[in-house]
């Protein structure tokens, strides 16, 4: 009965084998081919572990170094001017105010909805795994001018608009 | 242990060991049996696999952003639920409880600060997590649901922070919301009602006050959970991170 093994991994022709020892085999890797893997327990969870220090280390200096905002007690008759929105939906206020249902609506709805499908609409299967890679030119320029259009519109939301949501320099 | 061998004595002896195993639910093996079995072995750390590639490793390829967001999220609940011990979701309250926190509640003011640093930064990281899954193509296939779940966590954070936003009850809190409001209701036909369904009412008062706090302290973040737990799962079910196809 001929029996023949399965082979783990392919030869490499340039390299020569021999034998140097026989162990136990107790490890997981035992007929399996070399592959570039790690115990999560310690390699993976240590190095989170950390990462958890480091975040909370940050976090807890910059609450002893600064107070979070607190105004006057809310007041419904007295509106701020100008009243901002939290400053993540303030691109969106700026929007608003060029067409508050083009702005309000129709942008927020179309970036949710894109974003949504973006996997089903990109089906390049090129370039995972490197970051910018060269094979998706058109994607990261795209995805690029929507991160750009994002950060620029909350600057001028949160830093440039002032009394009735008109421009003014906040260093004037 | 065998049965006719049972004595109280020999119970007693055994009585670390058996708790250890009993909690554990193993009995030591080879050391790289128990360090597999760490992982595995715990509800919590099963989410991950036993074995990691090395590229999921390097921090020039994650910056450990979502890590970073994920934490950010433990310290919010951590610190969240030790606010709610001095906070009341009524407008008489809400208010005078800000102050109590800074002038009375022993580092009151160190937990409030680390709630809302905190708050602004998970934003801030969830959004910069996104952009590496988008520079790196890692929402391809087999990865395409789990970047919907990502974009519902996305979302769910703006909810969550913009729910929290009008919790302290000063000016900024108020007015912010009612600008974010009346974004709600430029909705075609229907605005009006959303935004009366978001406030329970047609301005920002007491039921808006108390539909934020049930939505801020329970209801998303209950959401929250479920969905980071399937996109955790869903990492591992997919393959692990992604990485090059040649390494």
């Amino acid at each position: 009965m001929s029996h023949e093994k399965e082979e783990i991994f392919p030869r490499d022709p340039n390299k020569t084998y021999s034998l140097m020892t026989i162990v136990d085999g107790d490890s997981f890797q035992v007929e399996h081919g070399p592959d570039d893997t790690l115990l999560s327990w310690p390699h993976l969870m240590v190095r989170e572990l950390l990462l958890f220090l480091l975040v909370f280390v940050v976090i807890l200096g910059v609450s002893l170094l600064f107070n979070a905002p607190l105004e006057e007690a809310a007041n419904p008759l007295h509106s701020t001017n100008p009243a901002k929105a939290p400053w993540y939906f303030v691109g969106i206020q700026e929007l608003v105010s060029y067409s508050a249902f083009l702005g309000g609506i129709v942008a927020p709805v179309l970036i949710v909805l894109s974003l949504l499908l973006l996997p089903y609409l990109d089906r390049n299967p090129k370039g995972v795994g490197v970051w910018f890679s060269a094979d998706r030119k058109l994607a990261t320029f795209l995805f690029s001018i929507f991160v750009i259009a994002m950060i620029i519109l909350i600057l001028i939301g949160q830093f440039v608009r002032g009394p009735n949501w008109a421009l003014y320099w906040p260093w004037m | 242990m065998s049965e006719s061998a049972y004595s109280l004595q020999e119970s007693i002896k055994q009585l670390p060991g058996n708790i250890k195993e009993s909690v554990f639910r193993r009995e030591g093996g080879t050391p790289e049996q128990e360090q597999a079995a760490a992982i595995f072995g715990n509800v919590f750390l099963h989410l991950h696999p036993a074995r990691v590639h090395i590229n999921s490793l390097r921090l020039s390829y994650t910056y450990g952003l979502g890590l970073i967001s994920f934490f950010l999220f433990l310290l919010l609940t951590a610190s969240g639920v030790l606010l709610m011990f001095y906070y009341t979701p009524a407008t008489q309250l809400a208010y005078r409880n800000m102050k109590d926190l800074e002038y009375v509640v022993s580092f009151g003011i160190v937990l409030r600060n680390v709630h809302r640093w905190s708050a602004h930064a998970m934003v801030a990281f969830v959004f910069l997590h996104m952009c590496r899954v988008f520079y790196t193509g890692s929402y391809k296939a087999p990865r395409e649901f789990n970047w919907i779940i990502g974009v519902c966590l996305l979302l769910l954070t703006l909810f969550l922070s913009f729910t929290g936003y009008l919790l302290p009850w000063d000016q900024l809190a108020f007015w912010a919301i009612t600008v974010g409001s009346n974004i709600a209701a430029y909705t075609p036909w229907i605005g009006d009602s959303v935004r009366f369904l978001m406030l329970g009412g047609n301005e920002v008062g007491q039921m808006a006050l108390l539909r934020f706090y049930v939505l801020h302290v329970a209801l998303l973040p209950l959401v929250a959970v479920v969905l980071l737990a399937v996109h955790f799962w869903r990492i591992r079910k997919d393959g692990g991170l992604s990485r090059p196809q040649n390494s």
